[in-house]
C-alpha cells in the first residue's frame, strides 16, 4: 500500500481537532501567556514603581562642600522619567519642563551633622558629602534615605552630571561647553559596514529587531518540538497504550498514519505557540515599525525552509520513540536527549552570532539535529557573511535526514505499534529499519 | 476470492508461518484454527499486508493486496482498542472517512450500524462511559463500516455475554447472506462447528488440516455411533463396545461394520430405537488431538503430517 495524502489529512485533522479541544490545550493556550503575564507585572511593576517613586521622593539633596569648589553650581536637578538623558538646569524650573520631569533642590550645609540630621527628619533624600580634598582624590561619600536593600536611592548619573557642571560653573566657559563637557556625546551615530559592505549608519533598534526576528523563529521552533514532540510522544504511547493500531493499519499504511499524526499533532504544537507569537507580535508590532525592520526575503525563506525541516526531522524521531517505547514515562526518558540537542545552539550563542563562520559555528549549522537553529542565528548574526553554498548543503543535509527519519519512523512505526510490553533492543531496531 | 501459496514468516531465523497455503471462497465462513502461538495472527497480519511475507504470494481475487484491493478487506484484530475518549459515532464516522467515505455517508454507515448493535442510544457517549462488551460491539463496528468483501474477525467472541454472543453470530449470517466473506480465528470450537463451512488448522506455523469441518469431524471420529432408546440389548454383531452416555449408548463399531448395518441388527433384536446418529468428534477434541499428539492423527503416531492428512475433503 502506498502513502495517501487524504488518508494522512483525514488523520491529520482527527488529531488535530481531538488535540485542540482539549481542555488542558485551551488552559495551555490562555493560561501561559497569563502565567508570564502576571509574572512580568508582579516582578517589573514594583520595579517601575520603585524608581518613579525614588525620582518623585527626591525633592531635595543637602550638599556639605568642603571643597568650595561647586559654589556656582546649580540649584536644581531636573530628572526626566522617560529618557536617558537628565537635564540639568539652574535656576528656577522651566515651565515648558516635560511631562514626568521631577526637580530635585539643592540644599547647602556647612555642617554634615546638619545635613545628616535633615536626612534624618526626612526634610531631603541623599546628602552628597564632597572633602576639602576632592580635587586630588575625586572621592565623595553620598548619603541615602531608603529602605530597599536593592536601591541605593539611585540618580548616581544626573548627581555626576551635577558635580560636572558645578565643576565648569563660574570659569567663564560658554555655557554650550560647559553642556557638552557635562554630557560630551548625547546622541553618537555609528557608521559600520552592513551585510553588502557599505557604510551604514547603524540602527540599534532595528538591528536589534533583525536579529530577533530569525532568533525567535528559532526560539519558536525549538519550543514548537518541545511541544509537538510531547504531543506526538503522547499520541503515539496512547495509540499504543489502547491498542488502536492494528485495525487501523489494515486500512491505511503507517505511513499515513505517521505523516497524518506530524501534520495534526505538530499543528496543534504550532497553534499553541503561533497564537503566543500573535499576541507578542499585536504588542511588538508597534515597535517593529517605529525600527525600520526590513527582514530580506531570504532570511525569511530561510525561516520557513528551516523550520519546516527541522520540524519533520524531530517530530519523526519523536514518533519513532513513542512507537518503540511502551508508555509515556519511557517515552519522556528516551526523548530528552534529542529534546537537548536541539537546545544546544542556544548554549553556544556566543560562538554562533559572535563568529558565525568560525568551524564551530559551520559544524553545528551542517549538523541535522542543530542545523535550524543554528544557521538562523549565523544568519541573524549582523556579521555574518553565510555563504550561499553552506546554506544549500545544511539544508539539503537536514533535508535527506528529514526524509530518512520519516521513513524509519514509519518502519518503526509499522513493527513496533505491534509489540506490545517489550522494548526492542537497538540492533532489533536496526533489523527492523532493514526489513519491514 | 482469497488465495494463500506457500507463505513463509520467519523471525529470528525461526519460521512462524512456515509454507501455508489455502483458499477462502468467496461468500464462505472459513475458520483460521491453532493453539496460542500457532502463527494464525501473523498469518492474517500477512494477509491483511501489515507485515511482508518472507516469501509466497497472497492474492485477492487474483490480484495482490494494494490500495485498489484495500478498502474490500477489514480486520477486527484480537488486540484491540478505541480512543476512549471520543464518542462512540465520531470513531466509528473516523473509520469510515479512513476507508474512503464522505463525512456525512460515514456517519449514516455509522449510525446504521449502532442501531443493528443496540447502541444507538450510545452514539454521543464517549466511548470510555460503555462496558466492555459495548465495547467489543464498536469495534465490531469498526470492523464492519464501509461493507467490506472480506471481514477478517480475530477471537470476536471473547468477552461477549451468550446475548451479545447471539447478536455477533446473526450479524455475521447476514453478512455472509449479503456476499461478504469471513475468515473467523476462535479458539471457541463449537462456534466453528456452527458458523464455519471449512476451517485451516495450523500448528507451530505448518497447516495440520485443512478442510471441511463436517469432514474433519468425521474423518478423525472413533468409527461409533450414539443410540437412544429402549431394550438396547448388550451384544449386537459389528460392535466392539457399548458405553452409556446418559440416555445414550455409544456403540464403538468394529471397522468392518457400518453404521446402516448395525441399525438393522438392533431392529432385529426388537431395540426400540428413538435416535441413531454416526458419532463425529467434536472440532474440540479433535484440536486437542492434533496439538498434544502431533499431527499423524490416523496412523497412531507423531511425526510430519502427509498431505493426504492434511486435506481433509479438498481436492489437490
Amino acid at each position: 500500500m502506498t502513502f495517501r495524502w487524504q488518508r494522512a489529512l483525514t488523520v491529520a485533522k482527527r488529531e488535530y481537532l481531538t488535540t485542540v479541544r482539549r481542555k488542558a490545550f485551551v488552559l495551555t493556550l490562555v493560561g501561559t501567556p497569563l502565567f508570564y503575564a502576571v509574572i512580568m507585572v508582579v516582578m517589573i511593576k514594583p520595579q517601575i514603581d520603585e524608581s518613579l517613586k525614588a525620582m518623585r521622593e527626591f525633592r531635595a539633596m543637602g550638599v556639605v562642600d568642603s571643597s568650595g569648589l561647586f559654589t556656582h553650581a546649580p540649584e536644581e536637578i531636573a530628572l526626566e522619567i522617560n529618557a536617558e538623558s537628565i537635564s540639568l538646569r539652574s535656576g528656577t524650573p522651566e515651565p515648558s519642563l516635560p511631562k514626568g520631569s521631577f526637580i530635585t533642590r539643592i540644599r547647602r550645609f556647612s555642617d554634615p551633622k546638619d545635613a545628616l540630621t535633615a536626612l534624618e527628619q526626612g526634610e531631603l533624600k541623599q546628602v552628597l558629602v564632597i572633602p576639602p580634598d576632592y580635587l586630588e582624590h575625586g572621592r565623595v561619600r553620598r548619603y541615602a534615605s531608603t529602605e530597599n536593600v536593592f536601591n541605593d536611592g539611585g540618580q548616581e548619573r544626573p548627581v555626576n552630571r551635577w558635580l560636572t557642571r558645578g565643576l565648569l560653573a563660574g570659569r567663564g566657559l560658554d555655557s554650550l561647553v560647559a553642556e557638552r563637557a557635562a554630557r560630551p556625546a548625547r546622541a553618537m551615530e555609528v557608521f559600520t559596514k552592513n551585510r553588502d559592505g557599505a557604510w551604514a549608519q547603524r540602527d540599534d533598534a532595528s538591528e536589534i529587531f533583525e536579529f530577533l526576528v530569525p532568533f525567535i523563529a528559532g526560539l519558536l521552533l525549538s519550543i514548537s518540538i518541545l511541544i509537538g514532540g510531547q504531543y506526538l510522544l503522547q499520541g503515539v504511547s496512547e495509540e499504543k497504550e489502547s491498542r488502536i493500531l492494528e485495525s487501523m493499519l489494515c486500512t491505511l499504511t503507517p505511513e499515513d498514519l505517521v505523516m497524518g499524526k506530524l501534520i495534526g499533532l505538530g499543528g496543534a504544537g504550532l497553534t499553541l505557540v503561533g497564537s503566543w507569537i500573535l499576541v507578542l507580535a499585536g504588542f511588538s508590532g508597534t515597535a517593529a515599525i517605529a525600527a525600520k525592520v526590513s527582514i530580506p526575503p531570504i532570511v525569511l525563506g530561510l525561516m520557513v525552509a528551516y523550520f519546516l525541516l527541522g520540524y519533520l526531522f524531530y517530530a519523526s524521531l519523536m514518533t519513532g520513540i513513542g512507537a518503540i517505547t511502551n508508555n509515556m514515562r519511557e517515552a519522556q526518558q528516551f526523548s530528552f536527549m534529542f529534546t537537548f540537542m536541539n537546545f544546544v545552539p542556544f548554549y553556544m550563542m556566543t560562538t554562533l552570532v559572535g563568529h558565525p563562520e568560525s568551524p564551530l559555528a559551520v559544524g553545528l549549522s551542517m549538523f541535522p539535529p542543530t542545523a535550524p537553529v543554528s544557521m538562523l542565528l549565523r544568519v541573524a548574526s549582523p556579521s555574518s557573511h553565510v555563504p550561499a553554498w553552506q546554506i544549500l548543503l545544511s539544508l539539503t543535509l537536514l533535508a535527506a535526514t528529514a526524509y530518512l527519519a520519516l521513513r524509519a519512523a514509519a518502519k518503526i512505526f509499522r513493527i513496533g505499534l505491534l509489540l506490545y510490553g517489550k522494548t526492542p533492543t537497538l540492533p532489533e531496531i536496526v533489523r527492523w529499519l532493514r526489513t519491514a | 476470492m482469497l488465495q494463500v501459496r506457500e507463505v513463509v514468516k520467519t523471525y529470528d531465523g525461526r519460521p512462524v508461518v512456515n509454507r501455508v497455503s489455502f483458499d477462502v471462497e468467496a461468500g464462505e465462513i472459513f475458520a483460521l484454527l491453532g493453539p496460542n502461538g500457532a502463527g494464525k495472527t501473523t498469518l492474517i497480519r500477512m494477509i491483511t499486508d501489515i507485515l511482508k511475507p518472507d516469501s509466497g504470494t497472497i492474492q485477492l481475487d487474483g490480484h495482490a493486496v494494494t490500495d485498489a484491493k484495500r478498502p474490500e478487506i477489514a480486520y477486527l484484530p484480537e488486540e484491540r482498542g478505541l480512543y476512549r475518549k471520543s464518542k462512540v459515532l465520531e470513531v466509528l464516522s473516523y473509520y469510515g472517512r479512513l476507508k474512503g467515505m464522505r463525512g456525512p455517508d460515514a456517519n449514516r454507515n455509522a449510525t446504521r450500524l449502532l442501531e443493528r448493535v443496540g447502541l444507538a442510544e450510545w452514539a454521543q457517549k464517549p466511548v470510555m462511559a460503555l462496558s466492555k462488551g459495548m465495547q467489543q460491539k464498536v469495534q465490531l463496528c469498526t470492523a464492519l463500516i464501509g461493507d467490506p468483501r472480506l471481514l477478517i474477525l480475530d477471537e470476536p467472541f471473547s468477552g461477549l455475554d451468550p446475548i451479545n454472543v447471539q447478536l455477533l453470530e446473526d450479524v455475521l449470517r447476514e453478512r455472509r447472506a449479503a456476499g461478504t466473506t469471513i475468515l473467523l480465528s476462535t479458539h471457541q470450537m463449537n462456534k466453528v462447528e456452527e458458523q464455519c463451512d471449512r476451517a485451516l488448522m495450523i500448528n507451530r506455523g505448518h497447516m495440520v488440516l485443512y478442510g471441511k469441518v463436517g469432514e474433519m469431524r468425521t474423518r478423525y471420529s472413533d468409527h461409533a455411533v450414539r443410540v437412544r432408546g429402549a431394550a438396547i440389548p448388550d451384544a449386537v454383531p459389528g460392535v466392539l463396545s457399548s458405553v452409556p452416555h446418559g440416555a445414550d449408548v455409544v456403540m464403538k463399531l468394529e471397522p468392518s461394520a457400518t453404521p446402516a448395518a448395525v441399525l438393522r441388527a438392533l431392529l432385529d433384536r426388537g431395540a426400540q430405537v428413538e435416535s441413531y446418529s454416526v458419532e463425529t468428534l467434536p472440532l474440540e477434541d479433535l484440536f486437542v488431538k492434533v496439538v498434544h499428539e502431533g499431527l499423524g492423527l490416523d496412523r497412531g503416531q507423531s511425526g510430519p503430517p502427509t498431505m493426504d492428512e492434511i486435506l481433509v475433503g479438498v481436492g489437490r
